[in-house]
């Protein structure tokens, strides 16, 4: 089953001195991961996102839509990027979740709606 | 009914759904009790008749074009027919699925008593000192998160081995927390009877299914250990009666025994833990009834343990009666007023231990003003029946 794998990080995490470094770091971290799943022949994808200060959010109240400058919710950690994997079931996820480098935050797990006739 | 435990967690693993579960069991068991006469293995029957039954509803569901990929998974719709079978013994696989990590700490338990014994909502409720509705909520959010969050319902691998059976432990220590914490008071009798005899059958249960664990075998005697002095817990007018005054041939002595000899088979396996070391020392104190002394600087040195495995201000607050007893009150006093007062001077034990040390050290003053302080916090009426018989032979204001 297909599981998102949502990283929300604190970006400040990156700024100041040493900064880059943790970034090169936390970076070549996701390589390794990659080549892990990879090398495991688990299905998979991931983006990067950019910073939140980049986001645009377009809310909807009963048609009304309106845009707001920012993310969704203003929090100290935003989504900084996903990874969608297939594993066999929560356990296996919870075990890749743990492996993906986060210097500041956290990782949330959530299966993803099967497609199919019930879709 | 006692085969549920057995035939809840085949039917579970059976048809991957807990409520299915639950509800196909409830169904067979109602069937079997009207038949003339009980089928020759109770267990066996009531396995194959339930999931027939599942089975059947999830047909009629697919025909009805419903419910097509559940109907998918079942693949084994010509074994059904056989009967009697044997019961494949998925109680530990039920157990860690009602005790996952990712479910909240505070529901495991409560799944694991509704799921495997079988105990009503209400009656949980009771226990965690919550609403029925609130209750109900919870269990149904986590079968729902269970049947839709990919919990597997498999053993989990042996790596995550002690996190999971830590999850397990933390669950059921909690189950007993709830039976024992407010010594026969504020839940009805019967529940609280009915609880400890559970979380004892489930302890023990734990123990047998896991017996190279010396952690669960530990906790199987702490439970053991407080069920052993259920009968000596309340003197005739319904007051509490303190561990330390106990009537020793009131205790139990068939489960002290065999809480022992789980402690000993644990502690065979050279690794020790919080629950073995809560057993030792619950085990020393039943030692009084033995050749009449506790031997308070075991006592001690198993808090020292206990403190650096699991420090906290209650297990600190423990210690330092310990100490009072080796060293004299003043020692446990100056023990006491080290620790953070914050959170702990909101907390009953705080003040009874103070009163208990003050009384001692002649500062009745004082003790009589702890004890009105425990008092205020409203303990359930067995404990308060007791501080109120303390707070009379003080005899101050």
């Amino acid at each position: 089953m297909q599981f998102m794998l949502m990283i929300n990080e604190d970006e400040s995490a990156y700024a100041g001195p040493g900064g880059a470094a943790l970034m090169e770091a936390t970076l070549a971290g996701h390589m390794k991961l990659a080549e892990d799943l990879v090398a495991a022949g688990i299905p998979f994808s991931g983006e990067r996102l950019k910073p939140a200060a980049t986001a645009t959010t377009v809310r909807s109240d009963n048609g009304t839509v309106t845009l707001h400058d920012g993310p969704f919710a203003e929090t100290h950690e935003e989504l900084g990027g996903f990874y969608i994997i297939d594993v066999p079931g929560l356990d296996e996820a919870l075990e890749w979740a743990r492996r993906i480098p986060v210097p500041r935050g956290g990782v949330e797990v959530r299966p993803v709606w099967p497609m199919g006739p019930q879709g | 009914m006692a085969a549920r435990p057995r035939v809840v967690a085949a039917l579970a693993a059976a048809l991957r759904d807990l409520d299915a579960a639950e509800d196909a069991f409830s169904e067979s068991e109602a069937r079997c009790l009207a038949l003339p006469e009980p089928p020759r293995d109770v267990p066996a029957w009531l396995f194959v008749a339930a999931r027939r039954r599942a089975l059947d509803g999830i047909r009629k569901a697919a025909a009805a074009g419903r419910h097509a990929e559940a109907f998918a998974q079942v693949t084994d719709m010509a074994d059904i027919i056989a009967l009697p079978e044997p019961i494949p013994d998925e109680r530990l696989r039920l157990l860690f699925i009602c005790c996952h990590p990712a479910l909240a700490a505070e529901v495991r338990a409560a799944l694991a008593l509704k799921v495997i014994c079988g105990l009503p909502t209400d009656r949980i409720a009771q226990l965690f000192l919550v609403s029925e509705p609130a209750m109900l909520q919870r269990i149904t959010r986590a079968k729902a998160k269970v049947r839709e969050a990919g919990i597997a319902f498999g053993l989990p691998a042996r790596g995550a081995w002690p996190e999971r059976l830590g999850a397990v432990l933390l669950a059921l220590e909690l189950a007993f927390t709830a039976a024992y914490a407010d010594a026969a008071g504020e839940l009805a009798a019967d529940v609280g009877e009915d609880l400890g005899a559970e979380v004892e059958r489930l302890a023990l249960l734990v123990a047998e299914l896991l017996h190279d664990e010396p952690e669960a075998a530990g906790l199987a005697a702490l439970v053991l250990l407080a069920r052993a002095r259920a009968g000596a817990r309340l003197d005739a007018e319904g007051a509490m009666v303190p561990l330390s005054q106990q009537d020793t041939a009131r205790w139990d002595f068939a489960r002290i025994a065999r809480a022992r000899a789980l402690m000993e088979a644990a502690a065979r396996a050279g690794r020790s833990g919080p629950c073995q070391v809560m057993a030792a020392i619950q085990l020393a104190h039943t030692r009084r009834a033995f050749d009449g002394v506790v031997d308070w600087s075991a006592v001690l040195r198993l808090f020292d343990v206990l403190l650096a495995l699991r420090p906290s201000a209650m297990v600190a607050l423990g210690r330092a009666l310990a100490l009072a007893q080796v060293e004299g009150p003043q020692e446990g006093l100056a023990a006491i007023e080290a620790l953070p007062a914050g959170r702990l001077a909101l907390t009953r034990p705080y003040h009874v231990a103070r009163a208990d040390l003050l009384a001692k050290a002649g500062r009745t003053a004082e003790a009589a003003a702890a004890l009105d302080a425990a008092l205020a916090l409203g303990p359930p009426r067995a404990e308060r029946l007791w501080l109120e018989q303390r707070r009379h032979m003080t005899g101050a204001g």
